[in-house]
């Protein structure tokens, strides 16, 4: 187990400095010249010798390989250089915006749980029956209909006409409740769905058979042997959610003027703000990969097969 | 049947959602609403949305400095108003006879936020400032022609420039770089283009309480010179999102919605056709021009230009593209402002004589064809627009329809707004929409625009056979200190380019403003970087 595990550790080096590579060269081979966006954000006319003196600031006159090699040791000292915009460090300027987002995701996650497992754990239990059909529609619809428009329609009918909630900014829980119902949605749609989906199939497993003939309560089935192992890919479908988390929180923070990471990554996009950019797609794949080893590394604990399987294989 | 555990787990999970709420909450140093709502229940206040936090506050700076901020913070020497210069901290100035020296007349009861008084010696200090940080502010005429700046006492400022330039004053008169922070307000070595200490000017506002990207509250400067201002706050809200800033405003959240490109045209209308708020659009302050180049030896045929021109019905498209919220335009320029008042008989729409126009220019529509064709060459052109302007986008498919009915192939091609001003700074498109900079900038910065290389104008202008006589008519007018002259030089440019039909106008942009019933005394800023809040009260 222990071989299983340092394989999956170490696969994540070469998995960032790819991406790492990967990012430096999309964002320099886009038609986009940064000292040109910063300017034209500032309204000033792009005359050469301005233009020069930006790009010379931004170190964008120097060959790519060593800008590259620059990126990359400064990246290692989880230095992303200052913000073309602010002039600030970057890293600083995200520090400060982490808790609202790291707030928001967590709270959207744990609204998907709540909400996610009875009702694919009902919907399970009353296949096609009129709950599961509710509860399958809801999901469907959760699951396709975009998330902006989600938010647009909680905050006209809840903020607006109800008048129950405010309709942005951070501060107080009030303004925590419609954002986080916004990124939960898809989530809740994709967890009750996939809970219906293993509840069922366990529930055909041999030893549901004969802890029925055994005389087992069905509840206590359901809830000791069923649950315990169908929420098993709920954990695995977490961790590879969280990297969308992120990106739905974009959106939720954009249209909620939630002051998050989210937000600040918007507009870094907007004015070509490559350092942020950077710093944030970097730190996007590491929440990826290592939520996703988290992911697996939970999954074994709980089903040790997995680790002798990655082993043979 | 497993009611009892189902609900455990449930009462289980919600109380781990409300820790986790009420601890993030905690977390985040709440300065909402209700603690500064306390004690202040009969405060004035008009809250506004702005889509980005206000900046460092950096007089001398752009980006991300908002004009919004600067402009109530800081005071010009000079303003604008409805077309002319008015005094400002300046009360009085006079140019020598040959053009070049300023000499001006400081204030003497002006103090900076901190109670300190504002000073020539400080009108030098924060000029120089900005002339240490030359390379960005070259974009500002009078900038790079500074030779000299000297205080002669306490009141008594001098600019020395070293060629006569008359918009100076008007130069003068914008937002930024150009206004005044307080001795405090300098950083320790004085280099204002690397931040602030702290914002501190001799406008009607103040800083009270700024909270990052999310809110800001100003309120009247206690030292202020002029007249208080009539609300007790401001609060600027940061609200990044255009729907949402809407959603807030029917909310009753907001009082006053201003700002170009704040919410669309549609919510605008939606807003006016509630009957519940005030909408109001101002005089036009600019205009949407697009600009044929000349240089495509297509568009070098005057026909050809005066056919395109009459060949697009502009008050149908300020109907259908701009909801009428956009004013057709008969002129490059609007003729509110200084020097553009021409008299030339605009170009109306008639398909007919653009059709005939084509046909002279030898530009024939064979049968069973929609393209014209001369010398075996389809008369194809090529427009360029900013792919993320929605209405640049609408404008474009309309003059492609509006243009195949007179048999001419407009291909458009939407790019990303910084390869929009790389293309355009190269001269590398036929037809490219060019707006003008409205007040204070122009009529100068348009008449700069076709003198000089870069700005898409100048070189689209290059195969008129009166171009050099335009530029020296142009430079003449910059230069001249006779007003009558100027007025002659630039009325003389405005209609000769208006003929040439290689800049077409489309139409005049409008500010916007929607306020809640209870605001009033909203008047439209003539400075087009100035926000109405100065001087607006509420019920």
């Amino acid at each position: 187990m222990g071989v299983y595990i340092g394989k999956r550790v170490l696969s994540i080096i070469p998995i960032i400095l790819f991406s790492s590579f990967l990012m430096f060269v999309m964002i320099r081979v886009g038609p986009v010249d940064p000292a040109e966006a910063y300017l034209a954000a500032a309204h000033i006319h792009p005359d050469d010798e301005v233009l020069a003196a930006k790009r010379h600031e931004f170190g964008l006159d120097q060959p790519l390989l060593a800008q590259y090699v620059q990126s990359v040791t400064r990246l290692l000292r989880l230095d992303f250089g200052n913000s073309y915009i602010s002039n600030m460090p970057v890293w600083e300027e995200v520090a400060q915006k982490l808790p609202a987002t790291i707030q928001l995701a967590s709270a959207s996650i744990l609204l998907a749980l709540v909400v996610s497992i009875p009702l694919g754990v009902l919907s399970a239990i009353y296949k096609n029956r009129l709950v599961d059909h509710v509860i399958r529609g809801f999901a469907y619809i959760g699951a396709c209909v975009p998330v902006f428009w989600i938010g647009y329609l909680l905050m006209f009918f809840i903020s607006v006409k109800l008048e129950w909630l405010p309709v942005e900014g951070r501060g107080s829980l009030q303004h925590l409740i419609l954002p986080s119902i916004t990124l939960a949605l898809w989530l809740i749609a994709i967890y009750t769905r996939l809970l219906r989906t293993t509840v069922l199939e366990e529930l055909k497993e041999a030893y549901v058979r004969y802890a029925r003939a055994r005389g087992i309560k069905e509840r206590v089935i359901l809830y000791k042997y069923v649950l315990r192992i169908a929420i098993a890919p709920l954990i695995t479908g977490l961790g590879m959610n969280l990297g969308k988390l992120l990106t739905g929180a974009i959106i939720v923070e954009q249209v909620f003027s939630w002051p998050g990471f989210g937000r600040y990554f918007i507009e870094a996009i907007v004015n070509r703000d490559i350092p942020v950019i950077q710093c944030y797609v970097m730190l996007s794949v590491c929440v990826i990969v290592t939520s996703n080893l988290a992911a697996d590394l939970l999954q074994l604990f709980l089903d040790p097969r997995i680790a002798r399987k990655g082993r043979a294989s | 049947m497993f009611a009892s555990r189902g609900k455990r787990l449930l009462q289980g999970l919600l109380v781990l959602l409300a820790i986790s709420m009420v601890a993030a909450g905690c977390s985040t140093n709440n300065t909402g609403n209700s603690s500064d709502a306390a004690g202040e229940q009969n405060a004035k206040t008009i809250t506004m949305a702005w889509p980005r936090d206000i900046g460092p506050m950096n007089p001398h700076l752009y980006n991300p400095s908002q004009l919004l901020a600067q402009s109530m913070i800081y005071e010009p020497l000079v303003s604008y108003k409805d077309g002319k210069i008015v005094p400002t901290l300046a009360e009085s100035w006079t140019l020598s006879p040959e053009g070049k020296v300023y000499t001006f007349k400081i204030r003497s009861n002006v103090k900076f936020s901190d109670g300190t008084a504002f000073t020539a010696q400080l009108v030098k200090r924060n000029m120089d400032a900005v002339l240490n940080n030359m390379k960005m502010h070259t974009w500002l005429g009078v900038i790079p022609l500074i030779e000299k700046t000297e205080a002669l006492d306490d009141t008594t400022f001098q600019l020395t420039l070293k060629e006569p330039y008359y918009p100076a004053l008007y130069d003068l008169a914008v937002v930024r770089p150009v206004r005044f922070l307080g001795e405090a307000g300098f950083p320790e070595d004085g280099d204002t283009s690397k931040g602030v200490a702290s914002p501190i000017g001799t406008g009607p506002w103040v800083l009270s309480t700024y909270k990052k990207d999310e809110s800001a509250t100003f309120t009247p400067n206690p030292y202020y010179w002029g007249e208080k201002p009539k609300v007790d706050k401001v609060v600027v809200k940061v609200i990044p999102d255009a729907e949402t800033r809407v959603l807030s405003f029917e909310k009753g959240d907001l009082d006053l919605i201003y700002g170009e490109g704040l919410i669309s045209y549609d919510a605008y209308k939606q807003l006016e056709s509630a009957g519940k708020y005030v909408t109001k659009l101002s005089d036009p302050i600019a205009t949407r021009n697009l600009v044929l180049n000349t240089m495509n030896g297509k568009l070098a045929d005057l026909k050809v230009r005066q056919a395109l021109s009459m060949g697009f019905d502009k008050e149908a498209m300020v109907e259908g593209v701009m909801l009428g919220l956009e004013e057709k335009a008969d002129y490059i320029l609007p003729p509110n402002l200084p020097y553009a008042n021409i008299k030339v008989s605009p170009v109306k729409y008639d398909v007919e004589q653009a059709n005939s126009l084509l046909d002279e220019a030898g530009w024939k529509l064979a049968s069973g064809t929609n393209v014209r064709e001369k010398d075996g060459e389809p008369l194809e052109l090529e427009l360029i627009y900013d792919k993320a302007d929605l209405t640049q986008k609408a404008m474009a498919e309309t003059l492609q329809a509006e243009w195949s009915a007179i048999g001419v192939n407009l291909k458009i091609t939407g790019v990303e707004l910084t390869v929009y001003i790389q293309r355009r700074k190269a001269n590398e498109f036929d037809i490219n929409f060019y707006s003008t900079f409205g007040a204070p900038y122009d009529p100068h910065s348009f008449m700069t625009a076709v003198v000089q290389q870069g700005f898409g104008v100048s070189d689209t202008l290059a195969a008129l056979p009166m171009k050099a006589e335009i530029d020296k008519k142009i430079k003449e007018g910059m230069a001249t200190t006779d007003d009558q002259a100027r007025t002659e030089l630039f009325g003389s440019v405005l209609t000769t380019l208006q003929e040439q039909s290689s800049i077409l106008p489309i139409s005049y942009i409008k500010q916007i403003a929607v306020y809640q019933k209870d605001v009033t005394d909203f008047n439209f800023p003539s400075n087009r970087d100035e926000y109405p809040l100065y001087g607006m009260d509420k019920k």
